[in-house]
């Protein structure tokens, strides 16, 4: 298995599609069984995720955004992906 | 509350190449008209306008339907995310193209079991070997790849060469499905019900492989209800996110609450999708808390199992507004908990599901 790490680059996995709620004009993930409406920070993750930036690259253009140093984003850019990854929605490449 | 649904169900229709002994469509089902092209065509609009982001084609078997990629079509152009819920059976190449060509989006096959004898013998038809073909198929083609596996007494000892198989398919996810008794699963309940020691043997084993196969594969599953000792939070709560439209076009909060005698449901052919979702006294009947009996309307888990499932209370105790007896809190606890002894005794519960053909009974397609 592949494991996740700093130089992984991750994309949307298979049939996922991100798109907003005409609804509530929120950020939503479809995937073949369902749907997870998305909290800004996860939204803010996965329009990085282009299969193209590293792990590591998405770290630091999230910091940046938010103005912090990438220490403080770390763990929960990598909790997020994995929890992602888990379920088949995010995918790695290395 | 406002309530708004998030996923449809389409049935399209009741015909299905598969006769499986577990299957929920109704026993008895609904006569008229199946609907059609443009009568679907105004139910995904009629959807996507009400907040229905995705889609799942189901039946029987949606395949029978000759304008399915025109619905995936229309359903597209509404918006809506597709999912193709199928036995495979008339799943060929060209067929797959065409869908994929009309936009689907993922595709989700049902298997019987690894070992095509067997699979065979449980869904009365000569499918496995199609199923296989049409999955390669599937994922040839870019298709995301689900496997639905129900579970029963006849197949949970094969679970270990299940997951194998799924695995060798290169799906995605694989759903192990326990199988849940409405339909013509509650009529086959006394042979479909694993025993606690299967149960408890499956459960270690889909911890293991969960592990083994993060990362490449998801595997679905939830130990089954009869089992537990609370309900399972069914549907979410009625009527709160989901709507199912049956082929004939009546409107159902979940797939088998057609169970529930007395409730009538409205049809997409005589009212509005959102008047259904909103008005109708189907979908108003056991949303919320109000409508809850003690002891659920003073438990504290009332928000988050609901009370359980609807179409069980009335299937095993007459009242569709009792407590789930999935819930040891249930006053008819009893009822359940007798049947799921009675299988632990069973004698024939550790023979081969052949050896037990004769006790089931498989399901009809209509007339």
């Amino acid at each position: 298995m592949i494991s996740l790490d700093a130089q992984s680059r991750p994309a949307l996995a298979r049939g996922v599609r991100l798109r907003n709620d005409p609804i509530t004009g929120e950020p939503v993930l479809l995937f073949p069984e369902g749907v997870l409406p998305l909290d800004a920070a996860t939204h803010d993750i996965l329009i990085r995720c282009s299969g193209q930036a590293t792990v590591a690259s998405i770290i630091l253009s999230l910091a940046e955004e938010y103005e912090t140093d990438p220490g403080t984003v770390r763990a929960d850019v990598c909790e997020c992906l994995a929890q992602l990854r888990q379920r088949m929605l995010v995918a790695i490449s290395s | 509350m406002n309530y708004r649904p998030y996923l449809l169900l389409a049935e399209l229709t009741h015909s299905c190449p598969l006769h499986c002994p577990y299957c929920s469509n109704p026993i008895v089902y609904p006569g008229g008209r199946e609907l059609s092209t443009a009568e679907w065509r105004r139910v995904f609009e009629e959807a996507a306008q009400l907040g229905v982001l995705h889609l799942g084609f189901s039946g029987g078997e949606p395949l029978r339907r000759a304008d399915l990629a025109e619905l995936v079509a229309a359903a597209r152009a509404a918006g809506l995310y597709t999912n193709l819920i199928t036995s495979a059976v008339g799943l060929q190449r060209r067929r797959a193209a065409q869908l994929r060509e009309a936009g689907l989006d993922s595709i989700q096959i049902s298997f019987q079991s690894d070992q095509e004898t067997l699979a065979d013998q449980i869904a009365g038809a000569s499918a496995h070997a199609l199923k296989l073909e049409a999955a390669k198929v599937a994922r040839e083609l870019g298709f995301p790849l689900t496997v639905n596996v129900v579970l029963h007494r006849g197949n949970i000892v094969r679970l270990e060469q299940i997951i194998s198989l799924a695995e060798d398919l290169e799906a995605e996810r694989l759903e192990l499905a326990n199988a849940q008794f409405y339909g013509w699963a509650f009529q086959n309940r006394a042979a479909l019900l694993p025993t606690r020691s299967q149960i408890a043997r499956a459960v270690e084993i889909v911890a293991a492989r969960k592990k083994q196969l993060l990362g490449r594969m998801e595997i679905l599953f939830v130990t089954p209800d009869y089992y537990s000792e609370r309900p399972k939070p069914c549907m979410n709560g009625w009527a709160t996110r989901f709507l199912t439209v049956n082929p004939v076009g009546d409107v159902l909060p979940c797939p088998t609450a057609s169970a529930i005698r007395g409730l009538r449901f409205d049809n997409v052919r005589t009212r509005p999708l959102a008047w259904i979702w909103s008005q109708s006294e189907s979908f108003n009947r056991f949303r919320g808390t109000e409508w809850m009996p003690a002891p659920c309307c003073e438990c504290p888990m009332r928000e988050i199992d609901f009370g359980g499932c609807r179409c069980q209370a009335a299937l095993l105790t007459g009242d569709a507004a009792a407590t789930d007896p999935a819930c040891s809190l249930s006053p008819h606890r009893q009822k359940l908990a007798s049947f799921v002894e009675s299988v632990q005794e069973d004698p024939a519960a550790n023979r081969p599901f052949a050896a037990g053909l004769g006790r089931l009974s498989f399901r009809q397609n209509p007339h």
